[in-house]
């Protein structure tokens, strides 16, 4: 097999660009999502009925229908619903991303939020605290300890998914990877690089979930 | 200071209360004993609404507590709960533990809510150990935090829910002898516990329940040396 580095060497500036904007696109749809997700998974288990519905609803159509039909639907759908001229791909893609990460972290909060121990609600409660000041308080700083693995599973899953955006010419690091192809011709080489930068991206953050998880664990025994 | 009328409590369809009346004065200290799943606890969750009332009517200190428009947060404050399972806080120190409350229920300064509760770990006998969290603590020690914890809102009620029986042997008594000294300085308790002696000696009475009602009350000596009660007598001689 011959594989010409000097072919990687000549796109891998282009390359790094795309990969730039991956860890943007991600970041933007994590952190937004996770947002989204503290807010939808509130309401999840709020006492009002409408609410829970309206939370159940949003989750359970981002997670049961696939991402790319999502990023389809806000891209093509979203400027007849608004009248507006099209929209351009950075922003369509971010808002697909955002949304659909804010589904898996909903269900991330919630089963965090749902592990702490009835007593910790109740104790909080029982000193006059009020239903938000105690989820303040007392559950979320608990929870949010819980979430940070799956947090960085999520994290990590993003990451590869913002691939899909690459439908919509989203210059991300799979759509520089083609724009490779269609000028260099070597698959084995495009592709084979891409792969490379996306692992350094998973591994870096795995890394770097791992040293938060042992921090935390860390701050719970009061070192 | 607490008057209970024909208290009742659904689960779904299984009846827990199924109309407890009682009265309790102020600085008086009750002890409800009764067999596992006769409602005790849910008795004490009614008391300060961790439990929602299905009918009936609970009135502290003047206030309608099972009335809908009653603010129980502020019900709450004047009615302190400890637990079986202590629920301290476990990301916070004891001193946070107890702190918390005051500072953001009772809006205290930092510095006032630290200063009192440095003083209730004091009195609980853990000072020393004000900047430990609670899993470095033992359980003996961890409930002496959270009765400090519920005292720090200055509440005019003590609930103690089986206090001491999550807890080795050896340190009930370090348990009970703080409830003693609260009992001395005038505070109302209810207390579902099954320690006879410290309900001989600081009960002053006790209400048996079971089946959701209290089934016979009396002073300790009476009701644990001549019950009256057929079930009374066939629960204290099962537990005696
Ligand atoms: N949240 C709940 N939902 C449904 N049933 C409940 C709930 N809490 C309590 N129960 C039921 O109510 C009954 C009384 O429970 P409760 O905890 O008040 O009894 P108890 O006298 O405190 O018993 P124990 O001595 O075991 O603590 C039990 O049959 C229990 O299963
Ligand atoms: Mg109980």
């Amino acid at each position: 097999m011959d594989f010409r580095i000097e072919v990687v060497t000549k796109y891998l500036p282009m390359l790094l660009q795309g990969m730039k904007m991956t860890v943007q696109l991600t970041s933007i749809a994590v952190t937004a999502g996770t947002i989204i997700g503290l807010f939808i998974s509130l309401l999840r288990l709020s006492r009002f009925k409408p609410l829970v519905w309206l939370a159940r609803a949003y989750v359970d159509f981002l997670r049961g229908t696939p991402l790319l039909v999502q990023i389809f639907l806000v891209h093509y759908g979203l400027p007849r619903l608004l009248g507006t001229n099209s929209i351009s791909p950075d922003i369509s893609g971010s808002i697909a991303l955002c949304i659909n990460s804010g589904a898996y972290t909903a269900e991330i909060f919630r089963a965090g939020i749902q592990s702490i121990d009835r007593g910790q609600m109740e104790a909080a409660r029982s000193l006059g605290m009020t239903y938000a000041q105690a989820m303040y308080y007392i559950i979320l700083p608990q929870a949010f300890k819980r979430c940070i693995p799956p947090l960085g599973n999520e994290f990590i899953a993003m990451l590869k998914d913002s691939s899909l955006v690459s439908v919509i010419a989203l210059r991300e690091l799979t759509q520089s990877g083609r724009i490779m192809l269609t000028r260099s011709f070597r698959p084995i080489e495009t592709w084979l690089t891409v792969a490379l930068l996306y692992l350094i991206m998973t591994l870096t953050i795995s890394q770097l979930v791992s040293y938060l998880e042992r921090r935390f664990a860390k701050d719970d025994h009061g070192e | 200071m607490i008057t209970v009328n024909n208290l009742v409590k659904n689960f779904n369809n299984l009846q827990v209360l199924r109309g407890i009346s009682c009265h309790i004065k102020p600085q008086e200290v009750v002890v409800v004993i009764g067999p596992s799943g006769s409602g005790k606890s849910t008795f004490l969750r009614c008391l300060n609404q961790l439990e929602t009332a299905t009918s009936g009517e609970i009135i502290i200190d003047g206030v309608t507590i099972t009335d809908p428009k009653t603010d129980l947060n502020a019900v709450r404050q004047e009615v302190g709960m400890v637990f079986q399972r202590f629920n301290l806080f476990p990301h916070m120190t004891a001193l946070q533990n107890v702190s918390l409350a005051p500072m953001k229920v009772r809006k205290q300064s930092k510095k006032e809510a630290e200063d009192l509760a440095m003083s209730l770990l004091q009195r609980v006998g853990l000072e020393d150990k004000a900047h430990q969290y609670p899993e470095k603590l033992s359980g003996g020690q961890q409930q002496r935090v959270a009765i400090a914890r519920a005292l720090a809102m200055r509440p005019k009620i003590m609930l103690f829910d089986e206090p001491t029986s999550a807890l080795d042997p050896e340190m009930v008594g370090e348990v009970l002898e703080v409830m003693k000294n609260l009992a001395l300085e005038g505070m109302t308790m209810v207390i579902v516990s099954h320690e006879m002696g410290f309900a001989r000696e600081v009960g002053d009475r006790v209400f048996f329940m079971d089946e959701g009602l209290i089934v016979e009350e009396g002073k300790p000596a009476q009701l644990f040396y001549n019950p009256q009660n057929p079930r009374t007598q066939a629960f204290l001689s099962k537990i005696l």
